[in-house]
């Protein structure tokens, strides 16, 4: 028996949960919700638990007591701002952790530059020049709706991906020329605002390859909606070979 | 007895139970409500260049002027003459006073604060420092140190003034009052002289934006208290002030050292630590 | 044509390489490190001329990471003489 795997690399209809990872950054924030979502369910529980039981068991009808001079009580109030103190130290420092390891770029082996327009996406590969000194760039546009070919995915599928190698560290250098726009790619953990005058940088390295779809994620104008990213990572030998056709 | 409990029923209308002044019906929010859309869209239409752009800012200044004339007017009636203001009356307008000041000194942080975000970190732009290249700053111990002395001068000539006027010194509350009055017009005046003697516009990189926007802003709270304490050195001159009430003098006392404390902030950052 | 291509370059190893981390700036934001490699690029051609092999590591730098829109305005503003840093070495 065969079994096939595909993994989700675009947002599917009614999805509530994450894409499937391609990178260890993304691995990481999958982790991350995790853990806090057992400190979330934990929390809820309880708290509707002693919600529920007070209702409940201490209501006019079952218990005619009123505790009319019951005002405070110390240990009952330390129990419970100490408590969620320690909860929110035990999210925070994974937090932290994670915030610092993504934005550790390390040692990178491109550097890919992106840059947000009013309403498409530009890269630019500058690290190997042709002899006449010019880099690879292009423009990345939605492919519209009437043009969509079999397989293509609506609102998401552009003209031209980018295209990069697999197990290769990349620096991502993200700028706009207009708004502020934002390169998000959900299965590479990449979420960068991309500022008019600045250069943000990040990284991914991508663990598999595949067509990894992202959106501008950014309110950026009326076409905010209609310039997706489209990240297709290619063997290292297949990434030379494009290089070297462009 | 019953009878006698009639008589005050009687003239219950003629009485008020309580301290609070309650305000009649007046036209001067509405109108200054429309003269102050006149004026921003004269300033508007001026700074946009359109055609009578500056003609309908100085008519919206004119009317605004008037109005506040008159509503200044009718607020010393109902103090001076009906006796509206009460004690608690006067606290009331002191405390929203206190409130209005601090809500100019949160408008005033977040001038500071852009001009922190563009100093600080200076963007490649203006070649990563401050002043930007190409920019030449005022002097801070020419006209600048000046304008500190005369206005923290004006500072201790308003308290002889105040101080004066609770000891029931009339001489001295006016002649301390003027003084305060004539330095604040020097001030302004030396600033008019500085602005049209600086080497680079609004329009000179941010450092020309935020140096014209935060002393500018500063400018006008200086005209504004200056008008304040003019109206408060009329009103001493007509006797309307006594040595135990006297609350828009002291609001006006109060403005003016906000002003103050906003010029030496001003003058630390933007003009020596800038130049 | 690319498989030919690809077939030739087999046993030629390639090299991916890019600008490294600096410790000057370590922080997402690498505005700086784009214009401080531009200026120490024109700043090392003008005191050792253009064919000093020690200096194509700054424009390496300030290639792989100035959007090419800033480093054409930068040339222009440098040919106007209106880029906003000294490029005197």
């Amino acid at each position: 028996m065969n079994t096939v795997i595909v993994l989700l690399d675009a947002p599917e209809p009614w999805q509530i949960g994450f894409q499937d990872s391609a990178t260890p950054g993304f691995e990481g924030i999958v982790a991350l919700h995790d853990s806090i979502l057992f400190y979330l369910v934990l929390i809820l529980v309880s708290v509707f638990w002693i919600l529920f039981a007070i209702i409940n068991n201490f209501n006019s009808t079952k218990s005619g007591i009123t505790y009319k001079y019951l005002n405070h009580g110390t240990l009952l109030e330390l129990i419970w701002t100490i408590t969620p103190a320690l909860v929110l130290i035990a999210i925070a420092f994974p937090s932290f952790k994670l915030l610092y390891t993504l934005d550790e770029v390390i040692d990178p082996s491109l550097t890919i530059k992106v840059t947000g327009h009013q309403w498409y996406w530009s890269y630019e590969y500058s690290d190997m020049l042709a002899e006449n000194g010019e880099s690879i760039e292009f423009e990345s546009y939605m492919v519209p709706e009437s043009d969509l070919e079999e397989g293509q995915l609506r609102l998401l599928a552009v003209d031209s991906n980018l295209i990069v190698p697999v197990n290769t560290h990349i620096r991502f250098i993200v700028t706009s020329t207009d708004v502020i726009h934002d390169f998000a790619v959900p299965s590479l953990g990449l979420k960068i605002d991309a500022t008019p005058g600045r250069l943000n940088q990040t990284s991914a390295l991508i663990e598999r390859a595949g067509i990894f779809y992202g959106q501008c994620s950014e309110i950026c104008g009326v076409w905010h909606g209609f310039m997706p990213i489209v990240v297709e990572a290619v063997e290292v030998s297949d990434f030379f070979a494009w290089v070297d056709s462009n | 007895m019953i009878n006698f409990n009639n008589q005050i029923a009687s003239q219950r209308g003629k009485f008020q139970a309580f301290p609070f002044h309650l305000v009649e019906q007046s036209p001067w929010p509405l109108a200054t409500s429309f003269t102050l859309l006149t004026m921003a869209l004269g300033a508007v239409a001026y700074f946009q260049g359109f055609p009578f752009g500056g003609e309908l800012l100085l008519l919206g200044f004119v009317l605004t002027a008037s109005v506040m004339i008159l509503w200044f007017k009718d607020i010393v009636i109902e103090r001076t003459y009906l006796g509206d203001h009460t004690s608690q009356v006067q606290s009331g307008i002191s405390l929203g006073f206190i409130l209005f000041v601090l809500s100019e000194v949160m408008a005033f942080l977040s001038v500071f604060w852009a001009f922190f975000h563009s100093s600080l970190a200076p963007t490649i732009e203006i070649g990563g420092t401050w002043p930007p290249v190409g920019i030449e700053s005022v002097d801070a111990f020419a006209i600048p140190l000046l304008n500190t002395i005369l206005l923290l001068s004006s500072g201790a000539f308003v308290t002889w003034g105040h101080h004066a006027l609770i000891k029931g010194d009339r001489f001295g509350a006016i002649v301390g009052t003027f003084i305060t009055i004539i330095l604040a017009l020097i001030f302004t005046g030396l600033q008019a002289f500085e602005y049209m003697e600086a080497p680079f516009s609004f329009a000179d990189s941010v450092f020309g934006t935020v140096f014209y926007a935060s002393t500018g802003l500063h400018g006008l709270h200086v005209i504004v208290g200056t008008i304040f304490l003019t109206v408060a050195f009329i009103r001493i001159v007509q006797y309307h002030y006594t040595d135990s009430h006297h609350a828009g003098f002291e609001s006006a006392i109060l403005y003016w050292h906000f002003v103050d404390v906003v010029w030496i902030f001003l003058y630390i950052f933007v003009y020596v630590w800038a130049s | 044509m690319s498989a030919d291509a690809k077939a030739q370059e087999q046993p030629v190893k390639r090299v991916l390489q890019t600008v490294g981390f600096d410790a000057r700036f370590p922080n997402q934001n690498q505005t700086k490190h784009c214009f401080q490699s531009y200026i120490d690029y024109h700043k090392c051609i003008n005191a050792k001329g253009e064919d000093f092999a020690p200096c194509k590591q700054f424009s390496r730098a300030y290639k792989s990471l100035c959007p090419n829109d800033w480093i054409s305005r930068f040339d222009e503003q440098r040919e106007a003489g209106t880029f906003p840093a000294s490029l005197e070495p």
